[in-house]
């Protein structure tokens, strides 16, 4: 019994999966708790639920057929996409949800799968390469159709997983030094022209250097390095331009200690909770800063302190033992399947959730900017769960026929 | 997969496994470092965080007069606060609508507000009415966040305004806040001038510090280790004042419809008996919300309501200022006593002539200050010199600050050849300057009360106290008074000088031919001087300074009325009728047969004085 499970089921992925849903699902009931179970822990439960059985759908799903559907997918994503823009629902600041029937449905959430599918079917076709210009025209307009679509919204979290995730995709596809670097480029020059000047101009003399000495057309190269030099300076102007909470995220990235009640409250109270825990924790359901709701919607964005705080570096680190098992394995799956479609998506989703993990955590901990994306498995909120356990389901897919071509 | 392709994949594995690990490392290091490193800190920030400080305000302290009267007092009042982080900003038209305030002064008051703490009360009405009370009350439930406090306010118990040396308390502003320290915060109210101000670390007390445990909507859940860090307000020391506030407000009536001052010390120890600055103002229209129109319009009277004419003012001190001269003359062995000057009743020097009232004849010292003999005055001061002239006035406490503790006060201006050289270059005088000096006009400048310092240590036969108008701080925590302490000097001026000039105010007052006549009192000898300030912009300044009684002095008075013209007819009158009111006890004048002195003046003991028996 336990042979074939171990022959046709990941258990590694599976059961880390299912331990974190768990501690999310605990960590939910505690940040909700108000005398009894709230209805926000019952709707995680039901999530989790709902998530589980389709989770086990996808893993049993014929191998050829997933492959089938990528670019039909991917085509009704955008659709998706497109609709909310035009008749969405706004949630603070930010036009990402419509209603379908009494479901909230967040499109960009789905959309992610169905570019890393689309992505992946697309670059195992032999005649296709990343060193050619055909090659990265076609990955960047896959890429940036659904990020434009969401950038609109706007919903700069989902579009940083887009970077992580097509990062890693380009890698693995073997592009270029060059081509990594000119991805890299814009995003480093934009923060560093938001550090100062002197980070900028020491950003721009870094990142030309290693544009002169990986280039391969010099004409692309300079291209290249002018769109950096220029993104970085208009950076000033899109920050103008942004909302005011993308605004603020921005400062607080920059300088947390500048305003402890304003928009650096979040960070410090996170860091407080976290903190406070000590080596053990404060107990479950004891942890003055979750119970007390010091931190606004804890259970969604910033869950990671509830584990760290009631059950302290003993129950933090535990979740990040299980990140670890579960992004590890994903990287192993991407060299062990035999198909180099199997092997791409492995790469992209198991991108999408460590990207996830590494930006979340974070910020929780105070190392990384506030960027709203959810903590996979842990977070409340329907469409990110389903999201998660998707990825886990293809994931799963992926090991049992690992041998097929 | 070609076995090329598998090294690949094989390498790229491995860095993508690096990234991981070293990803999961710094938030390892980095959970470390929050929860094993700082852990303590933060466990101390998560305590202070769900636990609420509700602030315990002490009550300001209370003030006595000299006769251990209630002058000031509190009485309750009601603060409507806002908390920042429950308010619901819906609901600012409807509050402004109740407590009939500007919704742009609210929004303000809640920004400041959330600039210190989101959870911090921040009051945006002081003192309201019954009637908006109870609308508040009502709507409750609407208005989450809106809470009060109860203060106390200034209420003051007696007919006298005392307005410049009692001083109004007002909302500290923001930049107090900041210079102050301490656990001063907005809204707090603070004691911004007079002795409000000046005491205002005694008065205020320590505010007091109530835990109690509370969840994020600020409600409170409990209390926080059963009270154990409760702090107790400690209410705030009570000030007995050396004022007398009987002798006050009959003198604010005398000086109503008047500008001026009127400063009376009692000489034997430099306590400050009365203090009055006319025109002054009700101090309880202070003592709740000031509207910002009456703040505008007492600010803008042009009679300078707000202005304290006792300690700020600087003018000329005309004929009263002639005993300086005298002094220094004396003192400097310029002249004796009997240097006898002949007044025709104008005197010239160089292309200049000085006037006088009065054709005065032949005059000694003695007479000269009895008389006022300006040509005398004149005569003196070029043969004393302007700097043993500038010397003597500073040893009489001219030109700089008494000491006072009530309030701000202006040092006046003494000139000295230093002065003049640095104002108009060593060749911009001449001598010709002098002459006007000597009877106090001219660049010369002093305060109300540096006259009454003036008139004390004339009293006094030399000896100056720094003039006071607080006695003792009570400590009611800890039942103990503090009795002040302040500086005493004794002037180097001989007791042979002293009894000249005493002789010669007295003789003004009480001999036919002297100028202050009108400062007479039944019964009471008295001393003094009057003096008729030039005043370029308008009508004299009628100045009187003086001591009674005469032997044994218990009150030393200056009166200051602006732009009345004589001393000797507008201020001398005033001062007599204090003095008899202080020394009596009340007006005998008004009374159908006055009888024996008062106890007060009874039993006084006579002091030998040289030439004091030598009347002419």
């Amino acid at each position: 019994m336990i042979e074939f499970l171990k022959r046709h089921f990941d258990l590694q992925i599976g059961v880390s999966t299912l331990l974190l849903a768990l501690i999310g699902l605990v960590s939910v009931y505690s940040a909700t708790y108000d005398a009894r179970a709230s209805e926000i822990f019952f709707k995680q439960l039901t999530w989790i639920l709902a998530g589980t059985a389709v989770m086990l759908v996808i893993a049993f799903l014929p191998f050829r057929f997933m492959q089938s559907i990528s670019y039909p997918t991917y085509l009704l994503s955008i659709l998706m996409l497109v609709i909310v823009l035009l008749l969405g629902k706004t949630v603070s600041g930010s036009t990402s949800w419509f209603n379908l029937g009494s479901f909230r449905i967040q499109p960009s959430e789905f959309a992610k799968i169905t570019t890393v599918l689309a992505l992946a079917s697309y670059l195992s076709r032999s005649d296709v390469s990343l060193r050619s210009r055909r090659g990265l025209i076609m990955t960047a307009g896959i890429v940036l159709l659904p990020v434009a679509l969401i950038m609109m919204q706007p919903d700069f979290g989902t579009a940083v997983i887009y970077g992580g995730m097509s990062f890693a995709m380009l890698y693995w596809g073997g592009a270029s030094r060059f081509t990594l670097i000119a991805v890299v480029a814009p995003f480093a020059a934009a923060l560093a022209a938001l550090l100062g000047t002197t980070a900028f101009l020491i950003v721009i003399a870094v990142f030309g250097v290693l544009i002169y000495v990986t280039r391969e057309h010099l004409l692309v190269a300079a291209v290249v390095f002018s769109l950096m030099v220029l993104i970085g300076i208009s950076v000033q102007f899109i920050y103008d331009g942004l909302r005011p909470y993308q605004q603020k995220r921005i400062d607080t990235f920059l300088d947390p200690g500048a305003d402890p009640l304003g928009a650096g409250y979040n960070i410090l109270q996170s860091k407080v909770a976290i903190g406070s825990g000590g080596l053990i924790g404060k107990g479950y359901l004891h942890g003055s800063q979750t119970q007390l709701n010091f931190i606004p919607e804890q259970w969604t964005d910033f869950i990671f302190c509830v584990p760290g705080e009631e059950f302290g570096f003993l129950g933090a680190a535990t979740v990040l033992f299980l990140f670890t098992v579960l992004l590890a394995r994903g990287i192993t799956l991407s060299a062990m399947v035999k198909s180099r479609y199997g092997s791409y998506v492995a790469v992209g989703l198991s991108a999408i959730l460590a990207t996830h993990v590494f930006v979340n955590i974070g910020m929780a901990l105070g190392l990384f900017p506030v960027i709203g994306v959810p903590l996979p498995f842990l977070s409340y909120g329907g469409s990110a769960l389903l999201t998660s356990m998707t990825i886990v389901g293809i994931l799963m897919n992926l090991y049992t026929n690992r041998k097929e071509y | 997969m070609a076995v090329q392709e598998d090294i690949q994949i094989y390498r790229k594995r491995r860095i993508l496994y690096t990234v991981l690990a070293l990803m999961m490392l710094l938030f390892l290091g980095r959970l470390y470092q929050l929860q094993m490193i700082y852990s303590e800190e933060y466990g101390r920030k998560s305590e202070e965080n769900s636990v609420r400080v509700i602030t315990k305000e002490p009550v300001r302290g209370y003030m006595y007069d000299r006769n251990n009267t209630l002058v000031v007092d509190n009485r309750p009042s009601f603060s409507v606060t806002l908390m920042p982080y429950e308010f619901d900003k819906n609901t600012i038209g409807f509050l402004a609508r109740t407590l009939a305030l500007d919704t742009a002064l609210i929004q303000e008051r809640l920004r400041t507000g959330e600039h210190y703490s989101r959870f911090a009360p921040v009051k945006i009405k002081r003192d309201i009415d019954f009637r908006e009370l109870s609308a508040l009350e009502e709507n409750r439930d609407r208005l989450p966040g809106v809470d009060f406090q109860v203060e106390s306010k200034r209420v003051y118990t007696t007919p006298a305004h005392a307005t410049h040396i009692l001083g109004y308390t007002k909302e500290i502003s923001e930049s107090q806040i900041k210079s102050f320290g301490g656990d001063y915060t907005q809204g707090d109210v603070v004691g911004s001038s007079g002795l409000e101000g000046g005491y205002e670390h005694s008065l205020r007390g320590e505010k007091g510090a109530e835990f109690s445990t509370v969840n994020v909507r600020g409600q409170v859940v409990g209390g926080f280790e059963s009270g154990k860090l409760d702090v107790q307000a400690v209410d705030g020391n009570d000030l007995i004042l050396t004022m007398d506030f009987g002798l006050q407000s009959f003198a604010e009536s005398l000086m109503t419809g008047r500008r001026g001052a009127v400063v009376a010390i009692d000489p034997r120890n430099g306590e400050l008996l009365a203090m009055v600055s006319a025109p002054d103002y009700d101090l309880s229209v202070f003592s709740g919300v000031t509207p910002p129109q009456i703040w505008n319009s007492m600010n803008a009277d042009p009679s300078k309501p707000l202005f304290n004419r006792a300690t700020l003012t600087r003018y000329p001190p005309g004929s009263t200022f002639k005993m300086v001269l005298a002094i220094a003359a004396l003192e400097s062995k310029t002249v004796t006593p009997s240097w006898r000057v002949s007044c025709s009743g104008a005197f010239r020097f160089g292309n200049k002539t000085f006037k006088d009232l009065h054709v005065h004849g032949s005059v000694d010292m003695i007479t000269a200050i009895q008389q006022s003999c300006n040509v005398y005055f004149y005569q003196l001061m070029l043969k004393t010199g302007l700097d043993e002239w500038a010397h003597y006035g500073k040893e009489l406490g001219f030109g700089m600050l008494t000491g006072i503790d009530v309030a701000e006060e202006n040092p006046g201006l003494l000139p000295t050849t230093a002065f003049m050289n640095r104002r108009y270059g060593p060749s911009g005088w001449t001598r010709g300057f002098l002459p006007s000096l000597g009877i106090g006009q001219g660049e010369l400048g002093v305060t109300p009360l540096q006259m009454a310092c003036y008139a004390m240590v004339l009293a006094n036969w030399g000896e100056y106290h720094q003039p006071h108008a607080v006695r003792a701080v009570v400590q009611k925590d800890v039942r103990r008074v503090d009795t002040l302490a302040f500086q005493s000097r004794r002037t180097s001026i001989s007791i042979d000088t002293w009894a000249i000039v005493r002789e010669g105010m007295r003789r003004a007052v009480e001999h036919p031919g002297g100028t202050g006549g009108l400062a007479r009192i039944k019964g009471i000898e008295v001393a003094g001087k009057t003096g008729t300030a030039q005043n370029p912009h308008g009508p004299d300044h009628a100045w009187f300074v003086g001591f009674a009684p005469y032997e044994d002095p218990r009150i030393a008075i200056a009166v200051l009325v602006e732009n009345a013209g004589f001393g000797g007819s507008h201020a001398a009158p005033i001062a007599g009728m204090c003095m008899e009111r202080y020394l009596y006890g009340y007006l005998i004048r008004n009374t159908p047969s006055p009888s024996a002195p008062h106890p007060a003046i009874a039993g006084r003991q006579t002091v030998a004085v040289p030439l004091a028996s030598e009347e002419r």
